[in-house]
């Protein structure tokens, strides 16, 4: 089978060569493949890295933020010095500073700076603290009672390790006096760490060991309701006219270039229109969860009408065609029928779109969402922070400890997106239909 | 060369259900049928055959107005089902489509429970009072479609769960369900296995006892076994029409023959 040509002109020579250009082009194939998965490969590395950089910075800044540190120290509760009828006059954290110094030796000056820089070392909350345990248990005026006094934020971010004796003095919020105070009560045992809620049951304060994010989460949280109840039905209601039964013409068609293009739009501009329309002309209370709801619907509505638009698009006509055969309505077809099978798509896009809304400063800034709001909002329409600008705040606070606490603000976002982009994922695959 | 018009023969011997004359379907610029006149009987299996492209769906959809459906579809002439003009201003597209019911070549149930499936048609044209009427007329539909003894344990198992034929089957239930005059079906078996094919057919010849039923297919054999009237369509225009056997023996015209013999489809 050498020479003896092969029906149809092909020679067994001819074959070989062919065999050899078929094998070094299969190399380079093979070669490119293996480039393009690994430039695919290096892309997502890229980002995961990039993400895990991220996420493990804020966790790194952040995770402190979650515990605080409390001194454990008897207490005796002078009658001379507490009034029993009104015990929240008394000047509880003088008290225990005092008692603290002459616990320790420490002999105070004639101006009391000693018990004064004593005193700053504790939280403000413990005159509260005090005052209520007396305030329930007034007998034990004239008794020494253990109480866990929570400590201010720079003696409590010295245990964190933030603040060292590495800064010279001058620099540094604690004095050698107040550092080598706190070492001696750490060394006695005195000292110990608790989780710290402050940071999840109480509103903004001026005080970062008394911060807390509450009020903003609730803020966020009504906004998101005005949002989702607004922009949730007359999106759907958008796009189920403009894709079932507008006609189709050039009306139509530049509406739906206009949809497209505001999603695009920049959201301080929606924060402009905010301002504009529902501050200064319709004279809705500025701040309020009602307008920073609005702003916010409108700015999620064309994302929501593209998104509903496109899962109306992929219900297959066949579906459609058996409805109308079957004498159903136009509207019947829609109701019973397409909108039901786009479902799993409109909530998608419903609930990533508002994902989004949550996240969005710009336009809080605008209508005046970053002003320091203390307190726990209980209304629509009182002014509240929202978690986007209580972060901008706590950022710009001159305080150290509100470095760990906006770490931890952002943490408790990023746990609200990841709640609601799971329930997105979840709600979807519990209503996809196979048709 | 087109003759002017249509060759029938053999008068139908049920009373005409469907009259179309001079019937054209526009789709845009594009003429889809020209001037369509043809007789349905009641009562009876019509078999609208012809190669692909040839017109016979787009006829079938104007029977019941689906071409409606269709933007920019514009549809001549006048189809009168028992003498009333379907495409008149006084008639409602919903209300003809209760009367004319369809059928489609890829099954398609409702992703819904077999149960829902046949009774969203009465539901929604309010023929049921309350759930027993409800129930009698689900089970009388699947029984008369042939599908009750297989599916009366599994009601509310959902319709996509069933294989091709039994789908097939429930669409005809539902289709049935509203007690139409007409069923149209458009290739109900093409995308079926033989035996399956077999079992809608012997359906059909059970269901023209009660309805008008109009068949494209694309199957000379199926349409040979299936109907008693044949129709030839051809690039838009109806070539020829009669009894089936007249027309598969007998052709009268030159190119109903050479499609018969399979000269070209």
């Amino acid at each position: 089978m050498t020479e003896a040509a092969i029906p149809s002109g092909r020679t067994a020579d001819a074959d070989a060569v062919r065999a050899d250009r078929l094998r070094s082009g299969l190399r380079r194939r093979y070669a490119r493949e293996r480039r393009f998965k690994l430039y695919g490969l290096l892309a997502i590395g890229v980002a995961v890295g990039f993400l895990v950089l991220l996420l493990g910075r804020i966790f790194d800044q952040g995770h402190t933020a979650f515990y605080a540190h409390s001194i454990e120290t008897p207490v005796y509760m002078d009658p001379a010095r507490i009034d029993r009828a009104y015990p929240q006059g008394t000047n509880f954290e003088l008290l225990v500073a005092e008692q603290q110094l002459a616990r320790m030796g420490v002999q105070d000056d004639a101006q009391g700076a000693r018990a004064a820089a004593m005193r700053g070392l504790f939280s403000s909350e413990l005159k509260f603290l005090a005052a209520e345990r007396i305030q329930a248990e007034p007998e034990l005026i004239g008794q020494t009672v253990r109480i866990a006094a929570p400590l201010a934020d720079d003696a409590d971010l010295y245990f964190k390790g933030e603040i060292t004796l590495d800064t010279p003095a001058a620099q540094r919020r604690l004095s050698d006096e107040q550092i080598g105070w706190l070492d001696r009560m750490r060394a006695e045992g005195m000292v110990s760490s608790h989780f710290n809620s402050a940071l999840f049951t109480r509103g903004d304060s001026t005080e970062p060991e008394l911060a807390g994010v509450l009020g903003a989460v609730i803020g966020s949280a009504l906004m998101l309701l005005v949002t989702a109840l607004i922009a949730l039905p007359l999106g759907v209601g958008a796009a189920l006219y403009l894709e079932e039964f507008a006609p189709k013409g050039r009306l139509t068609n530049l509406i739906e270039v206009n949809i497209n293009n505001l999603a695009a739009v920049p959201s301080i501009i929606y924060g402009l229109l905010g301002l504009a329309l529902f501050i200064n002309w319709m004279h809705l209370p500025r701040a309020s969860p009602l307008v920073g709801g609005l702003v916010l619907a409108l700015m999620a509505l064309p994302t929501i009408i593209i998104a509903t638009r496109s899962s109306l698009k992929a219900v297959p006509p066949s579906i459609r065609e058996a409805a109308l055969a079957m004498g159903a309505s136009k509207t019947q077809t829609v109701f019973h029928h397409t909108l039901p099978l786009a479902m799993p798509g409109v909530m998608t896009g419903a609930i990533i779109s508002m994902a989004h809304a949550l996240g969005e400063t710009a336009p809080l800034l605008l209508i005046g969402m970053v002003s320091f709001v203390p307190g726990i909002p209980h209304g629509l329409t009182e002014p509240t922070g929202a978690l986007p600008s209580l972060i901008y705040i706590w950022e710009n606070a001159s305080e150290r400890a509100f470095h760990e606490r906006t770490a931890a603000a952002i943490m408790v976002l990023l746990a609200f997106m990841i709640v609601m982009n799971a329930a997105a994922v979840l709600l979807r695959r519990r209503f996809e239909r196979r048709w | 060369m087109a003759p002017p018009t249509a060759r029938h023969s053999g008068e139908p011997t049920a009373p005409t259900k469907i009259v179309a004359r001079d019937v054209s379907v526009f789709y845009g610029e594009k003429q889809a049928l020209h001037e369509v006149s043809l007789d349905i009987p009641d009562k009876t299996v019509t078999a609208l055959i012809g190669p692909s492209g040839c017109g016979k769906s787009t006829f079938l959809r104007t029977m019941n107005r689906m071409n409606d459906t269709i933007p920019g579809c514009r549809v001549a002439g006048r189809i009168e089902i028992d003498d009333e003009d379907v495409n008149a201003r006084s008639v409602d597209p919903v209300l003809l489509r209760a009367r004319v019911g369809m059928v489609f070549q890829k099954p398609n149930p409702f992703p819904k429970t077999i149960y829902e499936n046949v009774a969203y048609g009465p539901r929604i044209h309010g023929l049921a009072d309350g759930k027993a009427e409800l129930d009698g007329i689900v089970e009388a539909s699947l029984k008369r479609a042939g599908l009750w003894d297989e599916v009366a344990d599994r009601l509310h198992a959902p319709g996509t769960g069933l294989s091709g034929g039994q789908q097939q089957r429930l669409v005809i239930a539902r289709a049935i369900a509203v007690e139409p005059e007409v069923i149209l079906m458009d290739e109900p078996c093409s995308a079926l296995d033989p035996i399956a094919t077999a079992r809608i057919e012997e359906l059909i010849d059970e269901l023209r006892e009660r309805y008008c039923i109009v068949i494209v297919t694309h199957s000379m054999a199926q349409a040979a076994r299936v109907s008693q009237r044949t129709a030839f369509f051809h690039l838009g225009r109806l070539i020829e029409v009669g009894d089936t056997e007249d027309l598969f023996t007998n052709p009268r015209e030159r190119r109903t023959l050479d499609y018969i013999t399979g000269r070209f489809g």
